[in-house]
């Protein structure tokens, strides 16, 4: 394989300071290409991510006072639970990650984007099959596949508006003027490539036509799986390579470590979901792939993050201090360093029968979900939306309060289902211990998971407001609304 | 545009790496696995028609959020089976007349892999779903009380009203009597019993 030498440092370090380079009319123009497809995928995205922590709140109270909300079809737990995390996922997470991976796709290439229509109609048909989708689960149209809850037609439409929009960073990089591929593109490039295949392949034999059950466990696992390591990481880790050295100007620690990670995760990412299946009718070869694949993910972890880790300690600490985007950057990594910890735990057969089943696994998606890939995306936003409205960011109180409260609300959502998920562990496996007892040593958690939820809305609340107060600014100045 | 085609040739043979080994393989070995002869009749035994439209129902109404089903092999942990959640460790043949596979990844109910052997009286299980509290103490599962029908006795009670005692117990002169939706879901749970054992082979080959 050549591939060594093609991505070869000095012709990728070049590639950036290219970027870095560029002169900031052409930005304008790049940017007003993307204002209206950015605007439309960022609003609607943000309403998502509110709407789906709301409804996981909801859900939370659910679990604390079973009564609450209680006897309604539509409101009922196992309706509600899929859609809210369809919402964060489908709503907020992918498309979010999609209009992140755009924009600094047009930034790298250099290329003016002029198919906005297309693009804007696929963000629409894609709005609109979540919405409807989610509906349609609540109705009690749903499929029950982990994940993949949504009917038929909802997921076919996501899929074809995932195309019709994922052709268009391809087509970018493709009109690019510079002929290297930085460390950032390859991860974007993962993305648009893997989402529209796991999730086709997933549908076809899931959920579409559906074959035998004895055959699906490990195809489920393998979609849960792919989809946080082979679209969320990849999508996160591209966005972080490019804010450090954009924002503070240092330049990638080490390219090989950079490739090593990027190499690693690409080969191990689509096989760390069967982890999930130790101890799950499989074949034993397929549990031990598992295990093996989730354990050396940690090293592609550990190689990115010493990147990250010496980058970050080259740049000057006041850049740090005055930039919210680094500031939600350090909290991403550092949550991606607790995810791949907590998922290696729960990978080996002894811990594992201690904490599978149990809230600790909820622990696990959320920290790499809203702690990693969240707070990341976060950067992402704060780094671009002063760049498309021209304004910069004037609260930073505002600022802090979005990021100390996500902060404190996923630590205390994790800590509580780490811990809660020890105790019910253990007392799963201590037959003497009535199901009703268990519940009830869980009750105290879930009650600090709803407040966590409550913490995390708030928080998200601030940004939303921040979002307005700009708004204003810019009505009161009479400036131009791109859109 | 070189780099673009070997970077993207290299994203294509990673991916395809685990989509064959995980989804092809599965599909292969897995997806066409047939039943076995047991000493009475096909293993795993058919669903009646009335279970098969009641795991549609299990399915729409998400109780696979709550729920697992399967039964965790035992070098992993005995816990499962001392629970007498079941007898064996559930293998892939289980899961064969099922149309999705509700494994279900999070306990905050009891697995329902056996629910069928545990509980045999269909009465008892409409009470559980329009009023679980009221059947265990301590329950968080929320109550059905929508696949249930209320309906005003005329001369005699139906045959299949359920006797409930809880808050949303009828008032004098009514009664609840269990739709269309949570019969089927009922015989479903019913038939959800692995109390069988497939030849040893069956176990081993995949």
């Amino acid at each position: 394989m050549n591939q060594e030498t093609t991505f070869s440092p000095a012709q990728a370090s070049n590639n950036l300071s290219n970027e870095l380079l560029l002169n900031s009319s052409l930005c304008l123009e790049l940017d007003c290409a993307l204002n209206i497809p950015m605007f439309f995928l960022l609003r609607s995205s943000f309403f998502n991510f509110g709407l789906g922590l709301f409804l996981l709140l909801i859900c939370s109270i659910k679990l604390v006072f079973p009564t609450f909300c209680d006897g309604m079809s539509f409101l009922t737990y196992g309706r509600l639970f899929p859609v809210a995390y369809d919402f964060l996922i489908y709503g907020w997470a992918i498309p979010l990650g999609f209009a992140l991976v755009l924009w600094f796709t047009s930034r790298f290439s250099q290329a003016v984007f002029t198919h906005t229509r297309v693009l804007v109609a696929a963000a629409h048909l894609w709005n609109a099959a979540v919405f409807l989708g989610s509906l349609a689960v609540l109705a009690g149209y749903g499929t029950s596949v982990p994940f993949l809850e949504y009917p038929n037609w909802a997921s076919f439409l996501l899929l074809v508006s995932f195309l019709l929009m994922g052709v268009w960073v391809i087509f970018l990089i493709k009109q690019s003027t510079c002929r290297t591929l930085y460390v950032s593109q390859w991860y974007f490039l993962t993305f648009v490539c893997s989402f529209p295949w796991m999730y086709g392949t997933a549908n076809m034999l899931l959920t579409w036509g559906k074959i035998q059950g004895s055959a699906q466990a490990p195809i489920q696992a393998w979609y849960g799986g792919s989809l946080v390591e082979l679209c969320f990481t990849p999508v996160a880790l591209g966005i972080i390579y490019y804010i450090i050295p954009k924002i503070s100007g240092v330049k990638i620690y080490s390219y090989y470590l950079a490739l090593c990670g990027f190499v690693s995760l690409l080969f191990l990412g689509g096989w760390s979901g069967l982890s999930l299946l130790v101890g799950a009718p499989i074949p034993a070869w397929m549990m031990s792939a598992g295990v093996v694949a989730n354990t050396l993910i940690s090293v592609s972890m550990l190689a990115v993050v010493v990147n990250f880790y010496y980058m970050l300690q080259e740049s000057k600490k006041i850049i740090i201090q005055q930039s919210p985007a680094l500031h939600f950057v350090a909290a991403g990594i550092i949550f991606y360093v607790i995810a791949t910890f907590l998922s290696l735990l729960n990978t080996f057969p002894g811990f594992n029968a201690l904490l599978n089943f149990t809230d600790y696994v909820s622990a696990s998606l959320i920290v790499s979900l809203l702690g990693f890939f969240g707070m990341t995306l976060f950067a992402g936003v704060y780094y671009i939306i002063p760049r498309l409205t021209g304004i910069s960011w004037f609260s930073s109180v505002m600022i802090r309060w979005h990021f100390w409260l996500s902060i404190i609300g996923i630590s205390v959502m994790i800590s509580s289902m780490v811990l809660g998920g020890i105790i019910e562990g253990a007392a799963l496996n201590d037959s003497e211990i009535t199901f009703t007892n268990i519940l009830s040593y869980a009750q105290p958690w879930r009650f600090l998971i709803s407040i966590s939820w409550l913490i995390l809305i708030v928080g998200f609340a601030c940004f939303i407001r921040l979002l307005v107060m700009m708004r204003w600014q810019m009505i009161k100045e009479k400036l131009p609304m791109p859109q | 545009m070189n780099q673009l085609r070997s970077l993207f040739l290299m994203i294509a043979s990673f991916f395809f790496l685990s989509w064959f080994g995980i989804v092809i393989y599965s599909y292969i070995h897995l997806g066409h696995l047939r039943s076995v002869a047991g000493t009475d009749g096909l293993l795993p035994p058919e669903y009646n028609g009335s279970a098969v439209r009641g795991a549609h129902v299990y399915a729409v109404n998400g109780c696979m959020t709550c729920h697992t089903q399967q039964i965790r092999q035992l070098d992993v942990t005995h816990a499962d089976i001392d629970r007498k959640w079941g007898e064996r460790p559930s293998v892939p043949l289980d899961y064969l007349r099922d149309r999705t596979a509700f494994l279900g990844n999070i306990r905050i109910g009891p697995d329902l892999s056996n629910i069928g052997m545990r509980l045999t009286d269909p009465m008892k299980l409409y009470q559980h779903l329009y009023e679980p509290a009221q059947m265990v103490e301590g329950s968080i599962m929320p109550s059905y009380r929508y696949l249930f029908h209320l309906q005003k006795i005329q001369g005699e009670p139906s045959a299949y009203a359920i006797v409930l005692v809880g808050p949303h117990a009828p008032q004098l002169g009514y009664e609840i009597v269990p739709t269309r939706d949570v019969q089927d879901l009922v015989a479903y749970l019913l038939s959800l019993k692995h109390n069988y054992t497939f030849p040893e082979e069956s176990h081993t080959a995949p």
